[in-house]
């Protein structure tokens, strides 16, 4: 059977409720832009297929919810995350204010060799903006991470991003299969949660045989 | 005589006696005489004595007479003398007067011309007095037609016509011999026909006006009855019914009109603004003339064109409240007019005439107001058109005119509010839905937490002393909608309002509407909201526990309608009722669990999607793939919130999402796509089948039946269990027992599973070497034949059901046995 894809990346997108990450979300995955504003409960996922340099790359990206009441159900998302996009509205000082925040909430959660980037959306709205294109780069300089202002409204810069962060993540990946590829692969083996059932061990016996 | 009696004795002393007598006979006696006293002389002989004593006599005569002219001679001298005298005396007389004659003549002359000119003067005198006698007569015929031009010009026909009555007879006939008598006599049957021809054309502008004017009377009409309705406490007050129906139709009338006299005082009356009197002159002049009844006809049939137009809706009567307004005082105006006609016309508008008028004239406007309301889409504009049919309806009554078939109309009209009403609250519940983000709703404050209570029939001891930010069980859409349905039925219950409905009906209606809004209107916003993509699993969650809370409301809302109403009804009758109520959330809780379902499928199927399998892996990786233990990390953060679901539901989306699973599994290995499975592959699924199993086995959602989520990894488990202790015997010998461990193995799938890792085998090229793979292949050879047959049999089975396979197969088993030890 074909393969249909040639990575699996997966990405999570986390920063303050109202700041726009569904929206962004749904504008890269069914290029559409809803104004009615559904607060995400808890945590969601929408998985699209893109190409990069022909290899097919499957991203499942997990929307998780802003609100401080679903933290911890989305905390346990971070671990599994090859990428983070932190987004913050540019309308709202007091979201890019937290970035801060959600950046040590990564730090805490998430692998250490995680892809980051950040997002500055509705940068349609440049009459009501409050926070500046130079802070914006400014603080992604201080972390060292890739910044680009997006509007999931407008279409600005969403399929970038989410491309920019997949080729980033995509190198990566190469890199360490490259290095894998000298010594044998040794990453994470085992799981704690390794099902303990007879029948597999006793199978695994017969096809030893 | 005596003288000759004297002679005779002077003459005769000597003649006889006799003779004597004879001639005293003769002197005396008459000729007859003569004879007779002849006869006596010559009878005797004495003649001639006779002859002698006569001549003596004559002789004595003529002495006498001698004697006798002597003695009167003197006297005769003398009176000629003095003849004489007279006579010149009698000439000078004569003289004098001629004289005078002539004197007198003369001054005669003048008294005769005078005399004439009197006579003139007198003539004319009488000729002048007998001129002024006619013109007495003449003058007041000659004045009553001056008036009657006049009256003519004044157009005050009336009074022209009677004019003209009283100089047809009463002054006319006198002066019937004067020429311009009879040519006004002439002219009279041409001044009436103009006298009427005019009244017509009066008749005519009162007509035209009328029907510019009729609005205006509407309008009064109605504004009048309006304030008398004002004027009543029970239409202010609302919920009280009016203490007393109104009194049946033919005393209405005389009442209203008494009503309306008072009114009459403070402001001009309906009708007064229009000027009556060409129509009631008209109907003299022509009763006077005689042709009243070709003017009731023409009045009447007039009248009905102008009703017809009236009654002719304007095309654009539905876009504005002012259109019906227009086309109702038009009609009011035009009743008003024709009732007051009625009372006044003296029988120019007739009951009978009216009451057909009014018949086809009811027809039409129901028809008119039915088409154009039905194209009315707002409810504010359909309590206005109500109102104003309302008052429509009381004025006409007020007149006296049956208006039942309206009130029938209100109702089909309030019928059709209640839809407009169910489409504008369509419209209310999506932008709500739209707008609602389904989570549980929080409250900071007391205040929050109290305003929340009061709009919705809420109560839990424990969250009353949980700590504030307390968090409510439904989402914020609950009292929103809750809130909306009372003000659905406050909108309802509007329209009822003056209807003069009974309680039970409006109770009756209340209840219809409600349910029709629960269940249509809000079901198929929800419906809607489910259909949305960007609607998470969560949020579906959501719905379900608020309808539920909106369900047990339901009972509130019995409540709150009967205190609306002021119904008493039965609690037998408010539970019947909420049963209905809690059937028609069914709709939209059947469909969100339906859509829990499909979304959780739909969740999984994206899982599956990532699935990454090596079908040719030699060795399992010894844990489930990622995607597995992703998809069992989601499905149990999302069961977690399933906690507030009804457990039935919880249990369910839990089964289709266990469901799905396996199925896909066994679809993925089975897949025509996948054309070899190492026996490693095959290891690894069966690892994330355990994972999958042990996620069943742990109760992800509370209540649900020991087992029932492992069940349905039933048949993928037998076959992976088949596969992983290669326990072909068992199977053959059970097979088609009840009891068997792999009753769920369908040979032809075992088959499909069978080739497929035959097909990986042949890959590794050097195992042929090895006795043991070469025995193993051989085994796979014989079992997939076995299974070959068997999957015929079957096949034949299913055509003929009562043959058994069983008793050809404890042969095959004995062949079996030894290969595998």
């Amino acid at each position: 059977m074909a393969k249909t894809y040639d990575y699996l990346f997966k990405l999570l997108l986390i920063g303050d409720s109202g700041v726009g990450k569904t929206c962004v979300l749904f504008r890269f995955s069914e290029d559409a832009f809803n104004t009615s504003f559904i607060s995400t409960i808890g945590i969601d996922f929408k998985i699209r297929t893109i190409e990069l340099d022909g290899k097919k790359i499957k991203l499942q990206i997990w929307d998780t919810a802003g609100q401080e009441r679903f933290r911890t159900i989305t905390t346990a998302y971070y671990r599994g995350a090859m990428g983070i996009m932190l987004v913050y509205d540019i309308t709202n000082e007091k979201s890019f204010e937290n970035i801060k925040n959600w950046i040590r909430n990564i730090e805490e959660n998430a692998s250490a060799d995680v892809e980051k980037m950040l997002l500055g959306n509705k940068c349609e709205l440049s009459e009501k903006r409050q926070v500046s294109r130079e802070r914006g780069e400014a603080l992604a300089i201080e972390y060292g991470i890739k910044f680009m202002e997006t509007s999931a409204k407008a279409s600005i810069n969403v399929e970038e991003a989410f491309y920019t962060l997949a080729r980033d993540i995509k190198a990566k990946t190469e890199k360490k299969l490259k290095e894998a590829s000298n010594p044998p692969k040794g990453g994470h083996q085992l799981k704690p949660a390794e099902p303990q059932r007879k029948p597999t061990n006793w199978l695994s016996r017969c096809s030893l045989l | 005589m005596a003288r000759s009696g004297r002679r005779p004795t002077i003459f005769n002393l000597s003649l006889q006696p006799q003779f004597e007598h004879l001639l005293s006979e003769l002197e005396t006696n008459e000729v007859s005489g003569v004879s007779v006293v002849i006869r006596a002389i010559y009878d005797g002989d004495e003649h001639q004595k006779f002859m002698e004593c006569l001549n003596a006599r004559i002789k004595s005569h003529d002495k006498d007479i001698e004697r006798m002219c002597n003695f009167h001679y003197q006297g005769f001298i003398d009176s000629i003398r003095e003849l004489l005298q007279v006579r010149t005396q009698a000439q000078k007389l004569n003289g004098e007067v001629v004289h005078l004659d002539e004197e007198l003549q003369k001054s005669a002359t003048r008294v005769i011309s005078k005399g004439e000119e009197l006579v003139q003067a007198r003539r004319v005198e009488s000729n002048i007095a007998s001129a002024i006698d006619s013109l007495t007569i003449c003058l007041p015929v000659l004045s009553t037609y001056a008036k009657l031009q006049r009256q003519m010009v004044d157009k005050r026909y009336y009074p022209a016509l009677k004019t003209l009555e009283q100089l047809e007879h009463l002054y006319l006939p006198r002066v019937a011999n004067y020429q311009f008598a009879q040519q006004m006599r002439d002219s009279i049957p041409k001044l009436r026909e103009n006298i009427k021809d005019a009244s017509m054309s009066d008749l005519k502008d009162f007509l035209e006006n009328i029907r510019k004017f009729s609005p205006k009377i509407g309008e009064v009409a109605m504004r009048h009855t309006a304030e008398q309705m004002g004027g009543d406490p029970g239409i202010i007050g609302g919920k009280k019914k009016r203490s007393a129906p109104p009194p049946p139709n033919p005393f209405t009338g005389k009442v209203e009109i008494d009503e309306e006299d008072d009114d009459e005082e403070e402001d001009l009356c309906a009708q007064d603004l229009i000027d009556f009197s060409p129509v009631y002159r008209c109907l003299h002049i022509f009763s006077v003339l005689g042709s009243r009844d070709t003017f009731e006809t023409y009045y009447r049939q007039q009248r009905k064109q102008q009703a017809r137009l009236v009654l002719q809706p304007p095309t654009n009567m539905h876009e504005s409240l002012e259109g019906y307004r227009t086309y109702i005082h038009g009609i009011v105006g035009f009743l008003v007019t024709e009732d007051h006609l009625l009372n006044t016309g003296n029988g120019l508008v007739s009951r009978s005439y009216l009451d057909e008028l009014w018949g086809m004239a009811l027809s039409k406007i129901v028809n008119a107001l039915r088409t154009h309301s039905a194209y009315c889409t707002d409810a504010t504009l359909m309590l206005k058109i109500k109102n104003l049919i309302m008052l429509f309806l009381t004025t006409l009554q007020n007149y006296g005119y049956p208006v039942n078939q309206l009130l029938e109309l209100l109702t089909e009209i309030r019928d059709h509010y209640n839809e407009v009403l169910m489409q504008r609250w369509v419209q209310v519940f999506r932008e709500m839905l739209d707008e609602e983000c389904f989570l549980p709703l929080e409250v900071e404050t007391q205040e929050e937490y109290d305003s929340v209570l009061s709009s919705f029939p809420f109560h839990d001891e424990a969250l009353e002393v949980a700590p504030f930010p307390k968090v409510l069980p439904f989402s914020s859409m609950v009292p929103k909608v809750y809130q909306q349905v009372k003000e659905f039925i406050y909108a309802c219950l509007k329209f009822s309002e003056d209807l003069h409905l009974s309680q039970g009906e409006v109770d009756d209606m209340i209840r219809k509407s409600t349910n029709l809004l629960l269940t249509r209107t809000f079901s198929g916003c929800l419906t809607s909201i489910f259909r949305k993509p960007s609607l998470a699993l969560l949020q579906v969650v959501q719905i379900i526990i608020d309808t539920g809370y909106l369900e047990n409301a339901t009972v509130f809302l019995e409540e709150f309608v009967s205190n609306m109403t002021g119904s008493n009804r039965s609690d037998g009758h408010l539970t019947l009722r909420s049963q209905g109520q809690s059937a028609m959330f069914r709709v939209a809780r059947d469909d969100a669990e339906h859509q829990i379902c499909d979304k959780l499928r739909g969740k999984v199927s994206e899982f599956l999607e990532l699935e990454n399998y090596d079908w040719l892996l030699v060795e399992p990786k010894g844990h489930a793939s990622s995607f597995v233990t992703d998809l069992i990390a989601f499905l149990q953060s999302t069961f977690l919130s399933f906690t507030n679901l009804p457990d039935e539901v919880a249990q369910q989306a839990c089964c289709a999402a266990c469901e799905h699973i396996a199925n896909s599994i066994m679809g993925l290995m089975l897949s025509d796509d996948v054309k070899q499975i190492s026996m490693g592959a095959l290891q690894q699924i069966n690892l994330d089948t355990i994972q999958c199993e042990q996620f069943a086995a742990s109760e992800p959602v509370p209540g649900s039946e020991e087992g029932v989520l492992l069940r349905y990894f039933a048949d993928l488990r037998q076959l992976l269990d088949l596969f992983m202790t290669w326990d072909w015997p068992t199977y053959f010998h059970d097979y088609g027992q009840e009891n068997s461990k792999y009753q769920l193995v369908n040979p032809t799938t075992a088959i499909n599973l069978l080739e497929k890792l035959r097909e990986a085998d042949k890959r590794t090229m050097f195992s042929v070497l090895k006795k043991s793979e070469r025995d193993k292949k051989k085994l796979l050879e014989t079992v997939l034949k076995q299974l070959r047959q068997l999957a015929q049999t079957q096949q034949q089975q299913q055509s003929q059901p009562q043959l058994a396979p069983s008793t050809q197969l404890p042969q095959q088993q004995q062949q079996l046995q030894a290969p595998v030890q």
